[in-house]
């Protein structure tokens, strides 16, 4: 075995981590506002052995997709089986994973000033989410056109016969309902709209 | 047999219940947590359902999510895995009381069985030997103290829940017993909220050897040999084989053999696993069950032909053992080596990100029971484990030169994995020669291990 290997791979990658630093301080600044600037959806920069990738957020990775065709599958199959309330296959697509990098992207994306939330049509609309795995009872508030305050019960979750109830997360109107009184659902799946009320002040 | 099982558990393991069920003609739902979303046992399943967070105490270790997952996707079945809540009673019981089936013991068998220190009583009871320990729970520092002296020192602190090394001590003096009895008092408490301890007598430079038993509803029990897991790091297991090199093939066969007299006659179900140290005059002592699959079963698999998920699944379904005794033979030399994300160069730290690249290696006697593939982001919330890499050869020389060619070919970027470890323990002279103690790499040092090898 060769002399400290593994001491060689860390001077290495000491040395990786600096370029990456200097690249990051020096590219990716200009490179997002070209990005921003234009219709691409995708920059690459070559420069010696080292490529730089920004990509704008995608609105599903691969593996993402993969997934969901996962819960898709299953759902039908959960539809097939007697007696059990049929699983909704809606899967909660979080930001966290629509963002995510893909494998050997030199992901540099999140740096380009869309962090938070991922896009302005979503600022007047909130989903209330499934606090737990079970079966979705909504209540009389979850009617369309309902007008909520944030922290109210929409219904609750019937988890083996315990409630945990499904909070409104902000002030505003209930709109749409994303699944039906019975159906059951999964941790952090969305549940209904809120169509969020202006605020004070703004037209 | 069952139609949809709900696997309870992630990773490599969840992955392993998933290919069995497959090849039983069985749906397999995955419950994961928020963390897991990504993971390739759910990529895999016929049908994935999110039961909570990443904090495992709110999705993988929450009774009422898993089983409210599996009645709702309408699951008849439950497999918990190892870890989590394997061996937790309370959860087997409910599961039950919801009209599915624990895959593992019954909670009375569980029950009977929870206590390690109540477990070597009754298996000493049916025939087994068993180490000088406390006469039962320790009350308090005192009567540790006294039951200590007893024994006589070098004795281990061990809780009597749990495993993993966690609240477990070895000390050498009342001074140090003192001391490290508070710090296992603690760890125990939070690792598995029961901080009860009792002490067992320790013996230095011992072998760990654990027999592989199946017990079906109907009392009629089956050995399939046992293995060799002395290849230990603060008592955890790295690397395990069969047969030990330990004992003679008929110190060995016997051993076996009273293991499993001793569990039937004690009312023992499911697959479990026997835990004996073996001293360095080859005499067993019995200190454990386990009532579980266990992380080195394929150690097992490799050497009987034996698929023992599928046989553990056909046991909790209420059918006879498919096989007898003269069914089973143990052919060659099967050894595994743990790969976890930690550092071997800083103390094991473990590790957590993007897998950049990933080669699983091949060729005869080669397996690799792992989770990973390229882009997958391994989490921080859980175990370091990212896979097995388990070899069989017609012999342990062929072995061991099978196993450092697939752990040359074995590729991991993206983090730090313990597969130098594996390499220098190949290199490893105490090793070759079938000499690993439980207590070797800690008295050497992982890093003076590390480099002994890379002279060698």
């Amino acid at each position: 075995m060769p002399d400290g290997p593994s001491k060689s791979r860390d001077r290495d990658r000491d040395a990786d981590l600096a370029a990456i630093d200097a690249l990051i301080d020096r590219l990716v600044p200009a490179l997002t506002a070209k990005l921003g600037a234009s219709h691409l959806g995708e920059l690459e920069v070559r420069e010696g052995d080292w490529k730089i990738r920004l990509r704008r957020p995608a609105t599903a990775g691969s593996w993402n997709g993969e997934a969901r065709r996962a819960t898709d599958r299953a759902g039908r199959s959960a539809a097939g089986a007697s007696g059990s309330p049929a699983h909704d296959p809606h899967r909660v697509a979080t930001p966290a994973s629509s963002n995510g990098a893909t494998p050997g992207g030199g992901h540099a994306g999140h740096t380009s000033g869309t962090a938070g939330r991922p896009s302005h049509e979503h600022e007047t609309r909130r989903v209330a989410t499934s606090p737990a795995v079970g079966v979705f009872r909504p209540n009389a508030r979850a009617t369309v056109g309902t007008r909520v305050r944030e922290g109210d019960a929409l219904g609750h979750i019937d988890v083996l016969g315990v409630r945990e109830d499904v909070l409104a997360p902000a002030d505003g109107l209930v709109g749409e309902l994303l699944t039906d009184a019975g159906n059951a659902v999964e941790y952090g799946q969305e549940l209904l709209v809120i169509a969020v009320a202006a605020p004070a002040g703004a037209a | 047999m069952f139609r949809r099982v709900l696997i309870a558990n992630r990773g490599e393991i969840a992955l392993r219940i998933l290919r069995a069920c497959r090849t039983m003609g069985i749906e397999a739902v995955v419950a994961y947590s928020e963390a897991d979303r990504e993971s390739l046992p759910v990529q895999l399943a016929d049908e994935a359902i999110c039961i909570g967070p990443a904090d495992a105490k709110r999705s993988y270790l929450s009774a009422p999510a898993l089983i409210s997952a599996a009645v709702i996707t309408g699951c008849d079945a439950v497999h918990p895995g190892y870890g989590f809540l394997s061996e937790d009673e309370t959860f087997a019981e409910v599961v039950r009381a919801h009209d599915l089936t624990f895959i593992g013991p019954s909670a009375d068998v569980l029950d009977k069985f929870a206590s390690k220190e109540g477990t070597r009583r009754l298996l000493g009871s049916h025939g087994l030997p068993t180490i000088p320990g406390s006469d039962g729970m320790l009350r308090d520092d005192a009567h540790a103290l006294d039951e200590a002296d007893r024994i006589g020192y070098p004795v281990l602190i061990k809780p009597s829940a749990g495993g993993g090394g966690k609240g477990m001590r070895m000390v050498r003096t009342p001074r140090e017993l003192e001391s490290a009895i508070k710090i296992c008092r603690s760890e125990a408490k939070s690792a598995f909220g029961d901080d009860s301890l009792y002490l067992e007598k320790w013996l230095d430079d011992n072998r760990h050897v654990e027999v592989q038993v199946a017990i079906d509803r109907f009392g009629r029990g089956i050995h399939l040999g046992e293995r060799d897991c002395s290849v230990q790091r603060r008592h955890q297991k790295i690397l395990e084989e069969g047969p030990t090199p330990a004992l003679g093939p008929a110190a060995r066969a016997d051993l076996a053999e009273r293991a499993v007299r001793a569990v039937v006659a004690a009312g023992y179900e499911n697959v479990g696993t026997l835990e004996f140290l073996v001293d360095r005059d080859g005499n067993p002592y019995f200190i454990e069950i386990n009532c579980r699959i266990q992380v080195e079963h394929p150690v097992t698999e490799l050497l009987t032909g034996v698929d023992m998920v599928a046989l553990q699944m056909r046991i909790a379904a209420g059918e006879p053992l498919p096989l007898t005794q003269s069914d089973i033979t143990l052919e060659g030399h099967a050894i595994e080596f743990r790969i976890n994300a930690e550092d071997p160069e800083h103390d094991f730290r473990p590790g957590a990100g993007v897998v950049t690249r990933y080669h699983a290696p091949g060729g005869p006697g080669v397996r690799m029971d792992s989770h990973l593939y390229e882009g997958y982001e391994v989490p921080p919330f859980y175990d370091s484990l990212l896979g097995k890499l388990v070899v069989w050869a017609p012999d342990r020389a062929t072995a061991i030169a099978r196993g450092k060619a697939a752990l040359d070919e074995l590729l991991v970027e993206g983090l730090t994995t313990n597969i130098e470890i594996h390499k220098a323990l190949l290199a490893n002279e105490a090793f070759l020669d079938g000499k690993m103690t439980t207590n070797l790499l800690d008295r050497v040092g992982s890093a003076a291990f590390l480099a002994a090898a890379a002279r060698a």
